[in-house]
């Protein structure tokens, strides 16, 4: 890696799975979700270190080369790119802010239910606009509202209590 | 049916249940390292490692295991038991213990990906997991030694090898505790055994007007559905007043929300729950109390029927005359101040096993902070005195495990079935449940001279003690005799009420109502100072007690007084950082040991040579985390020829062991271990030819200590009210650019640390303990008088968030008992808030009168 990076480390984080196939042959479907992954590559385009790339339709981090620069970040015209702490393994891979039924477009969307509120036993997670979100500051990392979560919209990152795609 | 494989510790297991890997591994494997703190989450006692990385039990479930490789503490190589072992007992990482396999697992999780961590990434590999005890400054350095020796590949030599009084020993139960096996009541799986739980009140203030348990008794698999008019002795207990319902008769007013309405017992917990669900109680709701305000309300319901009113007593203090004094000072200051009810956060829930046992007797495997309570407690419920109770290890208490929450439940249940039962809280029972520490408001006037020298304070508090007495008197008593501060005037009145009111409970924490009016005196001190124009430091030195000096309280203090030493202690670094125009707060304390005030209290030992031929240590007396065994072995090592491989610490028990009082008002090192040093005596007697102690098996050698003290109000001039001090001086400096604590150094007055790596350990503890209570922790309570929190959400701080610990240990010999050592349990506690306050002040201006502070970067951000 070039770039030495210092700990806590910080990386880009895409809040889309990429399901609906947006990016792909139905950006102008009906249902398509409009708050995704487009997979436009611009992000791909302004990387200066290969860290984030588009892989079936989503745009993808490798954390290990991401330097948390922000560029992917200011570029994404969706606007579903933020900077986390690597350490806060727990995310919710989603941005869609449509409500309940309408929120259906994509297999793995978050659909606002609540339910993940609820199980946290730190009110770290909220749903917000329709959307969960997570507050890194107060979250333990248990990963009770990933695998609680009825649309598996929020994952492990590193893969153990949640499929990671 | 599915099948669900993985693997746990390299063995292949199957289970067709889905349920979580917490409740899979205890239940069905047996493996009792892996504790259940919260099932929530949050606490992370019950981590583990899976492919790699850790995981806290409670949360995935066994269908998501699919081949996947689990490790707890039980399938560690010997040569990391051997490892962990050793570094967390030279840190001295060990304290309850309860949270220590899981802290563990996240040792071996961050050291396999990264043999060489910074302090950061140690920080962070263990922030996820809480400890109540430790302040996590001791595991944070066992990491970091793990690292070394794994890097190094050899075990170095042990420090204190000596075992004598002042030697760094590793505490006697690391190794249980490191790799699981000590056993907590949990832990406990007896044949036979079923499970008890409490249905409670659903509203806190209502008449209960019927109970039908009939549909509960129903349910197969319940084995007894109980309520009050089943208990064959009193209803009501107490530690002192007894004023607790084990369970609300019909006809009766219930106090809270976790009044206990019935008990069931059934063959395993699902059962429990589904009967609970079906007893069908009438209640005739009644407006609550809410609050000390609406319990001195002249019309106010009352919380007890008993009760003439809501005032559960009253306590005056008054020497000499504040009020002329402070009319005559040149400078007085007044405020209001207000601290919160603070949840312990132990991080064992409570939870107890009965059964009748051999002799008939109904046998107790208690968590508690005394076993002869507990007995005496359980056997009033039961009517009868043939109660035996034995401490399993005891997962923190902090004055939260003083009263009866479970094991009079489990006692009863036990007597009805005849069977084994357990009796366990859920996380958000015990939040409910056991009492808190007060919510205090305050008065307080303070007068000094134009030279900063205190002349009067006058004072009036107010505590909501909630739903029962518990120890509200003599926490609202100690709250009153210790506001005068250690500081030597003459002239100081308080006057305390405590109120019940229909809130949860408030009783002993840590500290037992001196961290509330010491935070008052220490902030009025502190604007004192700066009125004068010295320094906080300065009004402390010119006022401090001296030895042969007279506390407001009228005592004449020993030799052993070092409150100077603890201001000389910090005196350097206080002034290097003014100089540095850094904000900087100080604060000061005193605090007793021993329960004092003329209340007889003994301290008893019973060593006793068996016919392996080692001395045993029986005393009544609970080790709650903070180390007793180890502290009377290396008193027993000290006193006499014996060497520490010869002698065993047994867990306090009421049939062997004597009665040796509660473990509470930071008395036990001084009270028992001054008895454990008579019978030394007496050991050393018999064993003046120098006979090999296997020749005295069979003899016992009994030791007890009277602490005597004179009553509150006691006719005589100088009445002694605690027969020790311990003194200390905190002091809190900060980073003006980002306002977080960069160091907090607390200088602590021991008489003699008997081990000063246990020592320095409740210091780091204490401190972040209340760093807590000074900058975040709030035990909120709904307008339904529910608490709100859940164990995630009390604020508590986390490994990666603490700042620098200084602990300095002030050695002032003086005492003529044990050894000069004075109880270090609760003072570490006290100091802590108002120095941090002050330092805010001269951060950004702001006097803070109530806690937590806001305006801080530690504040909750929800």
């Amino acid at each position: 890696m070039a770039v030495k990076k210092s700990f806590p480390y910080r990386a880009a984080f895409v809040a889309c799975k990429g399901y609906c196939g947006t990016g792909k042959e139905s950006q102008d479907a009906e249902n398509a979700c409009r708050y995704g992954c487009i997979a436009c590559g611009k992000c791909e385009e302004v990387c200066r270190f290969g860290a984030i790339a588009v892989r079936d339709n989503v745009a993808c981090v490798d954390e290990e080369l991401c330097i948390a620069c922000k560029r992917c970040v200011k570029e994404c015209p969706q606007g579903i790119i933020r900077i986390h702490e690597c350490a806060d393994y727990i995310a919710v891979k989603c941005s869609n802010k449509e409500k309940g039924k309408t929120a259906l477009s994509c297999a793995s969307s978050c659909i606002g239910c609540g339910i993940c509120e609820r199980v946290c036993t730190a009110e770290a997670i909220r749903v917000v606009e329709n959307c969960a979100m997570i507050n890194e500051e107060l979250c333990l990392s248990c990963g009770m509202c990933a695998v609680k979560c009825p649309r598996h919209a929020i994952v492990d990152l590193r893969g153990l209590l949640t499929e990671l795609s | 049916m599915e099948t669900y494989a993985f693997y746990v510790n390299g063995q292949y297991v199957t289970t067709e249940k889905k349920q979580t890997l917490l409740r899979f591994l205890r239940d069905e494997l047996q493996i009792t390292s892996v504790k259940d703190g919260c099932s929530q989450g949050a606490c992370g006692a019950c981590t583990v490692m899976i492919d790699g990385s850790t995981v806290k039990a409670c949360v995935p479930s066994t269908d998501r295991l699919e081949g996947k490789h689990i490790l707890t503490v039980e399938g560690l190589s010997e040569w990391e038991k051997q490892v962990f072992t050793y570094a967390y007992g030279e840190a001295g990482a060990v304290q309850c213990g309860f949270c220590i396999p899981g802290m563990v697992l996240c040792t071996k999780a961050l050291l396999d990906k990264n043999p060489e961590p910074s302090e950061e990434e140690i920080r962070y590999a263990l922030r996820n997991n809480y400890c109540r005890c430790t302040g996590y400054v001791k595991i944070i350095e066992a990491v970091r030694l793990s690292a070394k020796i794994l890097r190094e590949g050899v075990l170095p030599k042990k420090s204190g090898e000596d075992w004598k009084t002042g030697s760094r020993v590793h505490r006697l139960d690391v190794e249980e505790k490191v790799l699981g096996y000590g056993k907590y009541p949990d832990d406990y799986n007896i044949e036979g055994m079923c499970y008890g739980s409490a249905l409670r009140s659903k509203y806190p203030r209502a008449r209960v007007l019927s109970i039908d348990t009939e549909a509960a008794k129903a349910v197969p698999g319940v084995i007894a559905v109980l309520t009050a008019k089943d208990i064959p002795g009193e209803n009501k207990i107490g530690h002192l007043k007894h004023d607790q319902y084990t369970l609300i008769p019909t006809g009766g007013l219930t106090h809270y929300l976790g009044d206990a309405v019935a008990l069931v017992a059934a063959k395993d917990m699902e059962t429990v729950e589904k009967a609970k669900k079906l007893i069908r109680v009438e209640y005739e709701v009644l407006p609550a109390v809410h609050n000390i305000e609406e319990a001195k309300a002249p019309d106010a319901p009352k919380v007890f029927d008993e009760e003439e009113s809501n005032v559960l007593t009253r306590k005056h203090v008054s020497r000499g005359n504040a009020e002329e004094a402070i009319r005559s000072a040149k400078h007085v200051l007044a405020e209001h101040f207000e601290t919160p009810w603070t949840e312990h956060a132990f991080l064992e829930p409570e939870c107890a096993v009965a059964y009748p046992d051999e002799d008939g007797d109904i046998m107790i495997l208690s968590t508690d902070q005394s076993a002869y309570c507990t007995r005496n407690e359980c056997g009033m419920v039961l009517g009868t005195d043939k109660v035996k109770v034995e401490n399993a290890l005891v997962g923190g208490g902090f004055g939260g495990k003083e009263d009866m929450t479970v094991q009079h439940h489990a006692a009863l249940l036990a007597w009805h079935t005849k069977r084994p039962v357990k009796v366990r809280l859920s996380r958000a029972e015990s939040l409910l449940i056991h009492p808190k520490r007060h919510h205090f408001v305050m008065d307080f006037i303070m007068g000094c001279d134009e030279n900063g020298k205190i002349l009067g304070v006058k004072a009036k508090v107010e505590s909501d003690t909630g739903a029962f007495a518990s120890l509200g008197g003599p926490v609202l008593e100690r709250a009153c005799t210790h506001a005068a501060g250690p500081y030597a005037y003459e002239n100081f009145e308080i006057e305390g009420t405590a109120y019940y009111t229909n809130n949860p409970p408030a009783g002993a924490f840590r500290g037992f109502g001196v961290t509330q009016t010491c935070f008052a005196t220490e902030t009025l001190l502190n604007m004192m100072a700066e009125k004068i124009g010295i320094t906080s430091w300065e009004i402390r030195y010119r006022n401090a007690i001296r030895p042969g000096g007279v506390l407001p309280n009228g005592q004449i203090v020993d030799d052993s007084t070092g409150l100077v030493e603890t201001l000389e202690a910090v005196k350097e670094e206080y002034d290097r950082a003014l100089k540095e125009g850094k904000p900087t707060g100080i604060g000061c304390a005193m605090k007793n040991a021993g329960v004092g005030v003329g209340i007889p209290d003994w301290g008893r030992v019973k060593l006793v040579v068996e016919e392996d031929g080692k001395l045993h240590i029986y005393t009544g007396a609970s080790c709650i985390g903070q180390g007793l065994g180890t502290v009377l072995v290396q008193m027993i090592v000290s006193h006499t020829d014996l060497k520490r491989e010869e002698i065993v610490y047994e867990r306090s028990n009421t049939w062997i062991a004597p009665d040796s009082g509660t473990t509470s008002g930071s008395r036990q090192t001084l009270v028992t271990g001054e008895a454990c040093l008579r019978a030394c005596r007496k050991l050393m007697e018999a064993k003046k030819d120098k006979i090999p102690l296997k020749e005295l098996a069979g003899r016992e050698f009994y030791g007890e200590y009277l602490a005597k003290t004179d009553p509150l109000g006691a006719d005589v001039k100088n009445p002694v009210s605690h027969v020790a001090y311990g003194y200390a001086t905190q002091m809190c400096i900060l980073d003006k650019k980002t306002g977080k604590i960069e160091k907090l150094v607390a200088a602590h007055d021991v008489g003699k640390a008997v081990n000063p790596l246990s020592c320095e350990g409740q210091i780091e503890g204490g401190v972040v303990m209340s760093m807590g209570y000074a900058l975040r922790e709030n035990y909120a309570i709904d307008e339904n008088l529910k608490p709100a929190d859940k164990f995630g959400t009390l604020g508590l701080f986390r490994s990666h968030e603490i700042p620098i610990i200084q602990a300095i240990v002030v050695e002032k010999p003086g005492l003529k008992v044990a050894d000069g050592a004075i109880g270090i349990g609760e003072i570490t506690s006290i100091p802590t808030a108002p120095a941090i306050t002050d330092a805010y002040y001269w951060l950004d201006g702001k006097r803070r009168f109530s806690l937590p502070i806001s305006g801080t970067p530690y504040e909750r951000k929800g």
